[in-house]
């Protein structure tokens, strides 16, 4: 290949990402903005807050278990040398608050509900569900794909908190219940060193970050994926990498601002 | 722009790519009002295309659609959803919502654009029904019905907010025999009853032949040919006359573009 052909193929290959940037910048514009005309909007809403919330619980709180009880484990097994194994409940609840609770919610998230959207939402193109929406004279931009972002917006950022408060009493489970630790310094200490505005609302920010994000990610590839059984395999797979990267990108950039 | 009291849907001009390839290449197409009209065409000369860019799902490179006075390619997107509910469409593989029975489907146009009371909503469903004859099919979902009732569903959903305007894809493609008769009445019996227009896209010839008032005859990006069913059948277009009698060589080649047999064939032993 010649060298014009590469610097041909990096063109089109720029420019096919802009366009997508762009298309997908219109996709949430035009979602978001405007009124939907239809008087159900807020059944049609509740609908996908529980497939994309309520059925997302189950894994987000076995999740959340194991993980507040690995760390507490972890942590006593360190701090214990140092005799500080009264300041577990500490280490737990700041690590869940700030960095383990939003992350591996949103990861989660992309993974099971997410990948979801996406296939759902590309099969109904490929079927040409939306398609036929359209010629309804029905906006599917309205009706299927704005209930769904809304839905993600709302739930991630509630399944990171009942993910951070499970882990907490996971970790509890570990080190007060089976490690002896005293269950007033676990408590107290958390309470002494845990700030409201620094550590649980800056997790609850990253949180409505990562929901956006994925969420967004996830419709749009479903909305704009080829449709076709290859499309919808690959617009299911880039949701999950995509979401994934960028949730992980981002979080360094919000630590990096906010603590 | 033409009288929109006799031609419903004025295509003036059209030209439309896909990629590289020119599918339309100045295409004039006029609908007459309360007709049957086909557009006939071999696979893949644009005919599905053109009944997207009439529902504006597809926007033309260049040309004007003018639908009831209004040029559907300029028009806001708010317009052009309120343009589409005096429009109906059948699409080729039916495309009913998955998720709802075949009572919802149909009751999903006037549950969005009306705020008809219940009781009415259920007449008027039941009425659709009937007149696909799938009254008592209400409660199955789509995933429980054959292909030709999963269309005849698609048909009374299609007509539930009495459109000006009825396109059908390729509505008789993979029916048998009886579901085809079924279909080929009931888009001529709903065209005269509701006193629609419908355009008929398809190359099944027969059939389309036997309810069309008008038809056009398109390929190669160009409209080969137009008139009655009888005018169509005794034209001496060369073209025209292989697509109405089905000749499988002429005009229209049997061989896709390729390279000169014998040196295609010898090209092999030639890199031995």
């Amino acid at each position: 290949m010649s060298v014009m052909s590469r610097v041909g193929l990096l063109g089109r290959a720029g420019l096919d990402t802009l366009s997508a940037l762009g298309r997908s910048g219109l996709f949430l514009f035009n979602a978001l903005l405007g009124r939907a005309r239809f008087g159900n909007g807020f059944t049609l809403l509740l609908q996908q807050l529980y497939s994309v919330g309520v059925l997302s619980l189950a894994i987000i709180i076995v999740s959340g278990l194991f993980i507040g009880m690995v760390l507490a484990l972890q942590g006593y097994n360190i701090l214990v040398g140092y005799g500080s194994e009264q300041a577990v409940g500490q280490m737990v609840a700041l690590t869940l608050l700030r960095e383990l609770g939003p992350v591996v919610t949103a990861l989660l998230f992309a993974g099971r509900a997410g990948s979801a959207l996406t296939a759902e939402i590309g099969l109904m193109k490929a079927t040409e569900q939306l398609s036929s929406m359209e010629m309804i004279g029905v906006d599917p931009l309205k009706y299927v794909i704005a209930p769904r972002l809304w839905a993600g917006f709302i739930s991630m950022p509630l399944l990171a908190m009942i993910f951070c408060v499970v882990g907490i009493w996971g970790g509890s489970l570990v080190a007060v219940d089976w490690l002896g630790v005293y269950s007033g310094s676990y408590w107290a200490n958390m309470q002494n060193s845990v700030e409201f505005v620094d550590d649980v609302l800056n997790g609850m920010v990253k949180a409505v970050a990562f929901a956006f994000v994925v969420t967004w990610i996830a419709v749009f590839q479903g909305y704009d994926c080829e449709p076709t059984s290859e499309g919808i395999s690959r617009s299911t797979t880039r949701t999950v990498v995509y979401a994934s990267l960028a949730v992980l990108g981002l979080d360094f950039i919000l630590t990096a601002l906010m603590f | 722009m033409t009288d929109s009291s006799d031609y419903i849907v004025d295509l003036q001009q059209i030209t439309f790519r896909r990629g590289s390839r020119l599918i339309f290449d100045g295409v004039d197409i006029r609908i007459p009002r309360g007709k049957v009209t086909g557009i006939m065409g071999p696979s893949g000369c644009g005919k599905t295309t053109l009944l997207r860019l009439i529902g504006a799902q597809l926007r033309p490179d260049r040309g004007a659609i003018w639908v009831n006075g209004q040029n559907i390619p300029e028009l806001g997107r708010e317009q052009l959803f309120a343009a589409r509910q005096h429009m109906g469409m059948l699409f080729q593989s039916g495309a009913l919502f998955t998720d709802l029975n075949v009572f919802e489907n149909v009751a999903f146009p006037l549950r969005v654009h009306t705020e008809l009371p219940e009781d009415m909503i259920r007449d008027l469903v039941l009425l659709k029904l009937q007149a696909v004859g799938l009254r008592g099919a209400r409660e199955l979902m789509p995933d429980e019905l054959s292909g030709g009732m999963k269309r005849r569903v698609a048909l009374a959903r299609a007509i539930a907010l009495d459109p000006e305007l009825m396109m059908y894809d390729e509505p008789f493609v993979g029916q048998d025999p009886i579901s085809m008769g079924v279909l080929v009445r009931l888009i001529r019996l709903l065209n005269d009853a509701l006193g629609l227009t419908s355009i008929v896209v398809s190359h099944d010839l027969a059939e389309t032949a036997s309810i069309a008032d008008y038809l056009y005859v398109v390929g190669d990006g160009q409209v080969l040919g137009q008139g009655t069913p009888d005018e169509l059948m005794n034209s001496d277009n060369p073209r025209i006359r292989q697509f109405m009698q089905g000749e499988p060589d002429g005009p229209v080649p049997f061989h896709f573009q390729a390279p000169e047999y014998l040196s295609d064939l010898l090209q092999q032993e030639h890199k031995r």
